[in-house]
């Protein structure tokens, strides 16, 4: 399993953990290669998470956008609502391979808790989940779904109450307790081997994908897009294509337009370690980690995972970020147009989408993998469009 | 680096405990941190760390962690973790303690100068494991100042004394699984075999337990694993907030400074090899 992407990468972390994240690596190492792990993962993956989602046509949205064809990769429909599930049941059934009876995880969105939450109770694992307050406030539905499915939700005061603060917290409770507890850590981001091991149980989503789009349409996609907060979804669905001709473009939260710099660390950052990891990250004039903004809670994280870093110092992967009337914008179009309800993070990759299919032939095919469902969404779109976003 | 190592060992050769107490830089508390250090040293601290506030810190427990975020609110800047050095540095031999980032940011070579150039014998930073600290360890041997590296309960014996071998200044040793503060008492763990390992394998580096020391009862046991000092951080910090007379300060780090540790019976010392 690489430990550095280029220069990016590590494990920046208080020696207490070492012994855990070298444990994490070994066990993942003699899972892969045993068929009943493998066998179980496969098989709950589809009875459980529903898998594999389907590839679909978006027939309304390329009319509307008049080029390419767009094509959506259905992670919305795993269970749980989002594609956070893929990696919370291969991690939960790590944590159950080591012995250890107790999950924590951190959350911004909620979706990844809420996917802790349920990988938690079907493996029968206590569930611990950290959520910024102000998160909590914002993506309400998800925290009243966390505790009905038994787990634990601790809000976090410190910081800005958001994703980075959140993922601080679950930190210090591993540190405390690591000989009993497994940290679910839910993007491709943290220290080795973290980034490598989300990857890999992410990258169902481009497997699917390319499998799909040959069942599909006879070829491989001309591009893939994907949205970008810490990259699970993005790696995932990029990963298997690297070697591919398709091109692939990341899409980052710009936030709110004029002047911030939103949540695009790749666009705005600079390197430096933040949780556990070398990569970029929004940082102020004396490398004090910047807060960010953004009207997606998923995408609103300062760093970013260390494989994207590297994609995006070698030009493999291009990334651009789109701004929150983007994402609202095409949140309405894809409601509008497939009856369909996006989380604001895949909206931002769904607006880029649109406008690169425009500047497309429509020979060309756009796959955009939807990471998640917006029902958890409502409250915030519903106020900005009352503001008249 | 010289005089931060020598004023370690010497304590150690007069079979005291060697005190290091632990000191946030505030921009705010710039104008008080004379007499505080002052304090510290009349107490009996053989060296003092100065904390650079991060915005990220892991390892930190609520008091450390709220006291860097009043820091952060300050204004506290890099400029003023070097002015502070330079007031401290003159009274006690100070090492610097921060997260990797605010140094990365900096280049490690250029931060490390900088520090050494204000004063500071010693860098520590929490959040850099051993296999990360390859390249910290040359900028530091070439910027004169010592890297001190961590070890914890939760790693073996022989990995620490493969750590022992390339710290600095002092091995610090981590006294439990968690945090920075209070939450649960000092040296529940076993430390002594990590003790043991250390002397072993760098015999002249002072072992310092940190981590919820924060009165002589904790200090007392945390010298009985046989380390040579402690890290007196969090509690001091709770103590600055209430804006003590100097004189509450010095008996403060004057209880920890008259701990003694007793050795687990059967356990002898080891011996330590003295400077040619």
């Amino acid at each position: 399993m690489p430990r550095r992407y280029g220069p990016y990468g590590g494990a920046f972390v208080p020696e207490t953990l070492v012994p855990a994240l070298v444990e994490l690596e070994r066990t993942w190492t003699e899972a892969r290669a045993d068929p009943a792990f493998r066998a179980e993962l496969t098989l709950l993956s589809r009875t459980l998470g529903g898998r594999p989602t389907p590839l679909y046509f978006a027939r309304n949205l390329t009319r509307r956008a008049g080029g390419a064809e767009i094509w959506l990769k259905r992670e919305d429909l795993v269970h749980g609502g989002a594609h956070k599930f893929n990696n919370a049941l291969g991690q939960g059934l790590l944590a159950r391979r080591m012995g250890k009876p107790r999950l924590i995880a951190e959350t911004g969105a909620g979706q990844h808790g809420v996917a802790t939450a349920s990988i938690g109770a079907a493996l029968g694992l206590e569930t611990e989940v950290y959520m910024g307050e102000v998160d909590m406030a914002r993506q309400r539905p998800n925290v009243e779904r966390m505790r009905l499915l038994g787990a634990k939700v601790h809000p976090v005061t410190t910081g800005s109450r958001t994703l980075k603060d959140a993922i601080n917290a679950a930190l210090r409770d591993w540190i405390a307790n690591v000989r009993t507890t497994h940290y679910l850590l839910g993007s491709a981001v943290g220290p080795h081997p973290f980034p490598s091991l989300v990857a890999d149980f992410q990258s169902v989503i481009g497997r699917e994908i390319l499998r799909q789009s040959r069942q599909s349409f006879g070829a491989l996609p001309d591009l893939a897009v994907a949205c970008v907060g810490g990259g699970s979804n993005a790696i995932g669905t990029f990963r298997p294509m690297l070697r591919t001709k398709v091109a692939l473009l990341g899409i980052e939260a710009g936030g709110p337009r004029g002047g911030s710099r939103g949540a695009a660390s790749l666009s705005h950052g600079r390197p430096g370690v933040l949780h556990g990891a070398y990569t970029y990250v929004l940082q102020n004039r004396e490398g004090q980690v910047a807060d960010t903004e953004s009207v997606s809670a998923g995408l609103d994280y300062a760093g970013v995972g260390p494989e994207h870093a590297w994609l995006r110092d070698s030009g493999r992967v291009t990334y651009r970020a789109v701004h929150d009337d983007g994402a609202l914008t095409a949140f309405r179009w894809l409601a509008e147009e497939e009856g369909i309800l996006p989380a604001l993070e895949p909206a931002h990759a769904i607006y880029a989408a649109v406008g690169e299919a425009r500047r497309r032939s429509g020979r060309e095919r756009v796959v955009v993998t939807l990471s998640g469902r917006g029902d958890k969404d409502l409250e915030v779109v519903l106020g900005a469009l009352r503001r008249g976003a | 680096m010289e005089r931060f190592d020598a004023a370690l060992r010497s304590a150690r050769a007069l079979g005291r405990p060697v005190v290091v107490p632990y000191l946030m830089v505030d921009r705010r508390r710039r104008s008080g941190l004379a007499g505080v250090v002052d304090a510290l040293a009349r107490g009996g601290a053989s060296a003092l760390e100065l904390g650079f506030p991060f915005s990220d810190p892991i390892a930190d427990g609520p008091t450390l962690e709220a006291a860097a975020g009043r820091a952060l609110d300050h204004g506290t800047r890099w400029s003023d973790l070097l002015d502070q050095v330079r007031v401290a540095g003159a009274r006690l031999p100070t090492a610097v303690m921060t997260y990797a980032n605010p140094v990365l940011y900096r280049g490690l070579r250029s931060g490390m100068k900088s520090l050494r150039r204000a004063g500071a014998g010693a860098l520590i930073v929490p959040d850099l494991s051993f296999e990360e600290a390859g390249p910290w360890i040359h900028a530091a041997h070439s910027a004169d100042l010592a890297l001190v590296l961590f070890a914890a309960p939760a790693i073996s014996p022989r990995r620490v004394e493969h750590i022992a071998r390339r710290s600095r200044g002092f091995l610090y040793l981590v006294s439990r699984y968690g945090t920075t503060g209070r939450e649960r008492p000092a040296g529940s763990a076993d430390l002594a075999p990590l003790v043991r390992a250390s002397h072993r394998a760098a015999p002249e580096l002072p072992v310092l337990v940190g981590f919820g020391v924060r009165d002589r009862a904790s200090a007392v046991q945390a010298l009985a694993s046989g380390a040579d000092g402690v890290i007196v951080g969090s509690a001091l910090e709770e103590r600055l907030e209430l804006r003590p007379r100097t004189t509450q300060i010095v008996r403060f780090i004057r209880t920890i400074a008259s701990a003694r540790g007793t050795p687990p019976a059967g356990v002898a010392r080891p011996r330590r090899a003295r400077r040619p």
